[in-house]
């Protein structure tokens, strides 16, 4: 188990990274051809050519898939993404398919891939589509996405795509199609050593036992240091040992089973071979050893439960009656325990927590298809579903209900904000109301009509004064007060022109006037600029009053259309989260139920195997008991119930 | 009655065999079923169940039941566990809905509390990152500390690769206003550094997006701060 969850990990990681190698192939027109500084940490410099596309990258980069597609989805209805469309397109279908919704991404991808996009783009995107699909049971999809990859893509990816549709293949019981594509095949050598196995298992399917045992053997004899190769080649040698076996040739198996490591995965199945070879050659004594070595090992493995019997059964067969119905009552002691442990199991999955306790542990709030149970609970049928786990339909959908999950959260957690949306606009409204009487009399108040009127009265003004270059005009108070004396003084000398006492006064106001004159004009021009620049900074002033006058006008008139547009459109998702609330308990639930199920069928499956096991046991029981009965010449002992409901005996004319 | 118990000892161990024929077969179809992924083992171990065909046969033989007696067979008690792919399309139309949900709320929720008028948005964005890295960043607007924040090594990784983080979203007026960014974090030789740069701008009617970017200057072996308005 530990290798299984280790490789899972390992796969998993190198999944996320595949995909996110995908859909940064994707980026990879975001780079700018100007942009070649060193790249120190392997990064590609990047220039951001829309601020919005960046903000998704930032939660992809995070693995948050849910809030980037979120994020993303938002964008493109907002019209954020005017130079990123194609590359937040393939981002889309990439996002959709990091949260395993492989039938959107499909669409997204068959409409994008047709394209402009680049091959390596499309083969990438295609494989990962169809590995989804494949893992998701969808074979026909599978293959037809991964048949959409050319040939030109990384070896190892061609190699995984071949051994896909080989997968496929097999799984549709087209052994000639997977003969045929696997025999002329050729790639990296692990991936060399899966061709060659399911070479080889195709080829037993199709009765070719001595065409397939090549293939195994050499996966079974193979050098390999790395812990997933070692449990195939354990695998390849158990696959071939059986099939010797039932071929009648238990000679040829042993050696075989033989190489199977002892502490590997699949080292019971493999004592209990060596025993069985040994005891089709009469090997009884012989065939002991590996059958007690598996009897002393944990009664949850199938081959343990077996070895229960082959052990008193070989006994038997060396004449050791004795020993055999000690044996067979032992057995029956630990069947029957087992079974009541079983349905224990099967009683605490009936009551519904499983999947709770199951995820009991799952502490990561996000949504993605990269998620896997990694370790079960401390729980009395967790020993049981080791099994079911490692199978891809209970982990998919234990994934499925752990996404119903999150997604139950995440609509309580908006049902709470909407609240806050409604108060929100509430108050906005209290708000609105409190404020139109002052903005109306405000408005009231303000004639912007005769402030323009003054504005161009002013405009003309100056530019009378310009024309008739009135200096004194633009002059400061003091000045035009000067300027008004000056010309009373000499509308007075006016009207005395020959009087000779007011001559010196003449002189002085000639004077002064020249004086003042002066200063007038020399300041004049740059008053008149000044005069003008206030003007246009009045008419500047005036527009935007007029425009926040508009605007005022409007947000009074569309303030209360917005806030009912607001409330109609918070009033119509807390009707579409009721909704999904109400299909999302219901589809909770049968999942829940599906998976119950599935725990309980295999559970059930362990239980009836047990069954059978007892009942062989109790029936070698009784016949050993005949035996011994006979062999005294007393009256045999009445069989048990048990006995009496052993089919066995049916089977035997 | 000895014929009779040879002949039972014969069919015990042919069922047996069978049984441990199928078990062989069977167990490296879940064992390496969580191979599947990475490689083509689950399939193999699936092909490996028919190496012995005629198991079920002798199991049946043996026990009256074939279905019954063949281990992993199913149970005939056991509730069957439905139909996976229908359920998987009911979860998955689900999830598409609940996202479609998440947009329009994401959208109601920006244009209610940020309405393009007022709203001001300022990202963060870094540029290759050879000679900084970024613990913190701290914005003031207009003299009053709007945001202060402290990246994890997941974030600022983000940003290296090339994310850009939306790191405040708020409402101004119309009219021109002052931003200063303050940068945390460790600059060339690990040494803290702390930079800041300013920009001050006109808030129009539309909205004002703001980029705070952090790159490398190649010639002096420091890393740059500038804030760019999206106009």
């Amino acid at each position: 188990m530990t290798t299984r969850v280790t490789a899972r990990r390992v796969i998993r990681w190198a999944r996320a990274l595949a995909l996110g190698g995908l859909l940064m192939s994707g980026l990879a027109p975001c780079a700018s051809a100007k942009n070649i500084k060193p790249d120190p940490n392997g990064l590609p410099p990047h220039d951001i050519k829309d601020l919005s596309y960046g903000d998704v990258l930032f939660y992809f980069f995070q693995d948050d898939y849910f809030d980037a597609i979120t994020r993303l989805l938002a964008a493109q209805e907002l019209d954020r993404l005017p130079n990123t469309e194609g590359e937040a397109e393939l981002l889309l279908g990439g996002l959709y398919l990091s949260l395993g919704e492989h039938v959107e991404a499909g669409k997204i991808f068959e409409k994008l891939l047709n394209a402009n996009t680049t091959e390596a783009v499309r083969n990438k995107a295609w494989f990962y589509l169809g590995k989804v699909w494949y893992e998701r049971g969808y074979l026909a999809e599978s293959e037809r996405a991964l048949r959409q990859v050319s040939d030109k893509i990384q070896p190892r990816i061609s190699a995984e795509r071949t051994m896909l549709l080989s997968q496929i293949m097999l799984r549709e019981g087209r052994y000639d199609d997977a003969i045929a594509s696997l025999g002329a095949w050729h790639g990296p050598p692990d991936w060399t050593a899966y061709a060659e196995f399911n070479l080889g298992v195709a080829l037993v399917r199709k009765g070719r036992l001595a065409d397939a045992m090549p293939h195994l053997d050499q996966v079974g004899r193979m050098a390999t240091s790395s812990e997933e190769l070692l449990a195939l080649k354990d695998k390849a040698n158990l696959a071939q040992g059986f099939a010797l076996m039932q071929a009648d040739r238990p000679a040829d198996a042993r050696p075989i089973l033989e190489r199977v490591r002892l502490n590997g995965p699949y080292s019971s199945k493999a004592l209990l071979g060596v025993g069985w070879a040994d005891s089709s050659l009469g090997e009884f004594k012989r065939a002991l050893v590996p059958w007690l070595a598996l009897r002393k090992r944990d009664l949850l493995d199938s081959a343990v439960q077996e070895s229960y019997l082959t052990v008193p059964y070989a006994y038997n067969q060396l004449g050791a009656t004795g020993q055999a119905a000690d044996f067979y009552n032992s057995a029956i002691d630990s069947f029957d325990k087992e079974r009541k442990l079983i349905d224990d199991s099967i009683g605490q999955i009936r009551s519904g927590k499983l999947l709770d306790r199951l995820l009991t542990d799952d502490k990561q709030n996000t949504l993605t298809w990269y998620w896997q149970l990694k370790t079960l609970p401390d729980a009395p049928e967790s020993r049981y579903l080791y099994q079911l786990l490692a199978g891809d339909e209970f982990q998919e959908g234990l994934k499925n209900y752990r996404e119903l999950n999150f997604m139950r959260r995440n609509l309580d957690a908006w049902r709470e904000d909407l609240a806050a949306f409604n108060d929100m606009l509430d108050t906005r409204q209290h708000a609105y109301e409190d404020r139109v009487p002052k903005a109306d009399s405000l408005v009231a108040a303000t004639d912007l009509d005769a402030l323009n009127k003054k504005r161009v009265d002013f405009t003309s003004r100056l530019n009378e004064i310009e024309q008739s270059n009135d200096v004194a005009a633009l002059g400061t108070a003091e000045e035009r007060a000067n300027w008004a004396r000056l010309k009373h003084i000499e509308d007075f000398l006016a009207l005395h022109p020959d009087d000779p006492d007011l001559s010196d006064m003449r002189d002085r106001e000639r004077l002064l006037k020249g004086v003042l004159y002066w200063r007038l004009s020399q300041s004049f021009k740059a008053r008149l600029w000044n005069e003008r620049h206030a003007v246009k900074e009045l008419e500047t002033a005036l527009i935007e009053t007029r425009q926040r006058d508009l605007s005022v006008k409007q947000a009074r008139q569309d303030m209360p259309n917005n806030n009912s547009d607001f409330a109609r459109r918070v009033a119509g998702i807390e009707e579409r989260i009721a909704s999904l609330q109400k299909r999302l308990a219901a589809l909770s639930q049968q999942q829940n139920r599906y998976l119950q199920a599935l725990a309980i069928h295999e559970l059930e499956a362990q239980k009836q195997r047990i069954d059978i096991y007892q009942i062989q046991a109790r029936y070698e029981l009784a016949a050993i008991y005949d035996k011994t009965a006979e062999k005294a010449g007393r009256p045999q002992p009445k069989a048990n119930p048990a006995t009496q409901a052993n089919p066995t005996p049916k089977a035997n004319p | 009655m000895n014929f009779k118990y040879d002949k039972l000892s014969s069919m015990l161990r042919s069922s047996l065999l069978a049984g441990a024929c199928m078990l062989a077969a069977s167990l490296p179809v879940a064992a390496v079923g969580a191979l599947a992924v990475a490689a083509p083992a689950p399939a193999a171990a699936q092909a490996a169940a028919p190496a012995v065909p005629a198991a079920p046969a002798a199991a049946a033989t043996a026990t009256g039941d074939g279905g019954a007696a063949a281990p992993g067979a199913a149970a005939p008690g056991a509730e069957p566990p439905g139909d996976f792919k229908t359920l998987d399309q009911e979860v998955q139309s689900m999830k598409k809905d609940v996202i479609e949900l998440n947009k329009d709320l994401f959208v109601l929720q920006e244009e209610l509390l940020f309405p393009a008028n007022t709203q001001v948005a300022v990202y963060v964005s870094m540029d290759v990152g050879a000679f900084f890295a970024l613990d913190s960043v701290t914005i003031k607007i207009d003299n009053k500390e709007v945001k202060n924040y402290l990246y994890t090594a997941r974030e600022a990784e983000a940003l290296l690769k090339g994310g850009v983080q939306e790191l405040y979203l708020g409402n101004l007026k119309v009219g021109k206003h002052e931003l200063v960014a303050f940068f945390n974090g460790k600059g060339p030789v690990e040494r803290d550094y702390k930079r800041g740069a300013t920009i001050t701008f006109d808030k129009g009617v539309g909205a004002k997006y703001l980029e705070l970017k952090i790159t490398d200057r190649v010639a002096k072996h420091q890393p740059e701060f500038k804030i760019k308005d999206w106009d």
